[in-house]
């Protein structure tokens, strides 16, 4: 497990980087698949493998699918040319290390919270991880679940009103 | 492996994510930066509910997948708009409100 937890956590580090840094947005698309497969697999080294599977599904299948369709409408030869400016760069890269900076020490400094749940690891592999997420699911958050719903919906209409010609 | 080690992997991401937002000028690349930001907070509430023994990261987690995915669709239909309008997407080009 902690060979494996190093191994995805290079992969995903190297990966989120080369997103960032390549040319051809069709390259960083096939990185960022890569990274979500490895945060897929963190999800089940944390033992969550419902999770992992709905990251694969949702994340590097359907999003990044959609993605790849929008680069593939564009035209991908005038994409490539837009060119970074050293100043922005510079000012991000400040920003960048302030910010991974506060977030070490701030996890470092952290003083250690006690478990409250009754959720174990061993509770979660009797039940099975899929069928308590679906009872949280239904009976406690059953309110964001409908609301969830209504979003989606407008995401559907507000794509359309997007991408119509105008008549 | 102790949960600091999913915290500091989450951080590193999530600031890579900004970084790319901060710096890239082409909208889609930057709208992948936005789901590696996305998935770096999913990390981190996945590794948190693991380690406090709770269910309800995990279920925000879920949540945090449908919005991305309404997310997902809406910005890109912005950006094949954005497109057809500029016949680009380098965001400098987006500067109708500039004095």
């Amino acid at each position: 497990m902690e060979a494996l937890f190093y191994i995805f956590s290079i992969i995903a580090v190297f990966s989120a980087l080369m997103v960032i840094s390549m040319k051809n947005p069709l390259t960083s698309a096939l990185y960022l698949v890569l990274c979500f497969f490895t945060i897929a697999g963190f999800y089940v080294i944390l033992g969550m493998q419902f999770l992992a599977a709905m990251q694969v599904l949702v994340y590097a299948g359907a999003i990044m699918v959609l993605v790849v369709l929008v680069i593939m409408l564009l035209n991908l030869s005038k994409i490539k040319k837009i060119k970074m400016d050293l100043h922005q760069i510079f000012i991000a890269g400040v920003i960048f290390i302030i910010l991974l900076a506060e977030i070490t020490i701030y996890i470092i400094n952290g003083y250690p919270k006690k478990p409250t749940g009754i959720y174990t690891h061993a509770l979660i592999n009797k039940i099975g991880n899929t069928q308590i997420l679906g009872e949280f699911l239904f009976t406690k958050y059953i309110l964001p679940f409908e609301v969830a719903s209504v979003l989606l919906l407008v995401a559907i209409i507000g794509a359309y009103l997007f991408a119509k010609k105008k008549s | 492996m102790s949960i600091n080690g999913y915290l500091i992997v989450a951080g590193i991401i999530f600031c890579i994510g900004m970084l790319g937002v901060l710096m890239r000028k082409n909208l889609i690349v930057i709208f992948m930066s936005l789901e590696l930001m996305f998935n770096a907070a999913n990390l981190g509430f996945v590794a948190v509910s693991n380690y406090l023994n709770l269910i309800d990261g995990d279920i925000f987690v879920i949540f945090v997948m449908v919005v991305a995915a309404a997310e997902a669709a809406i910005a890109l239909g912005i950006a094949v708009a954005f497109y057809r309008e500029k016949a680009t997407v380098d965001i400098d080009k987006a500067n109708e409100l500039k004095l």
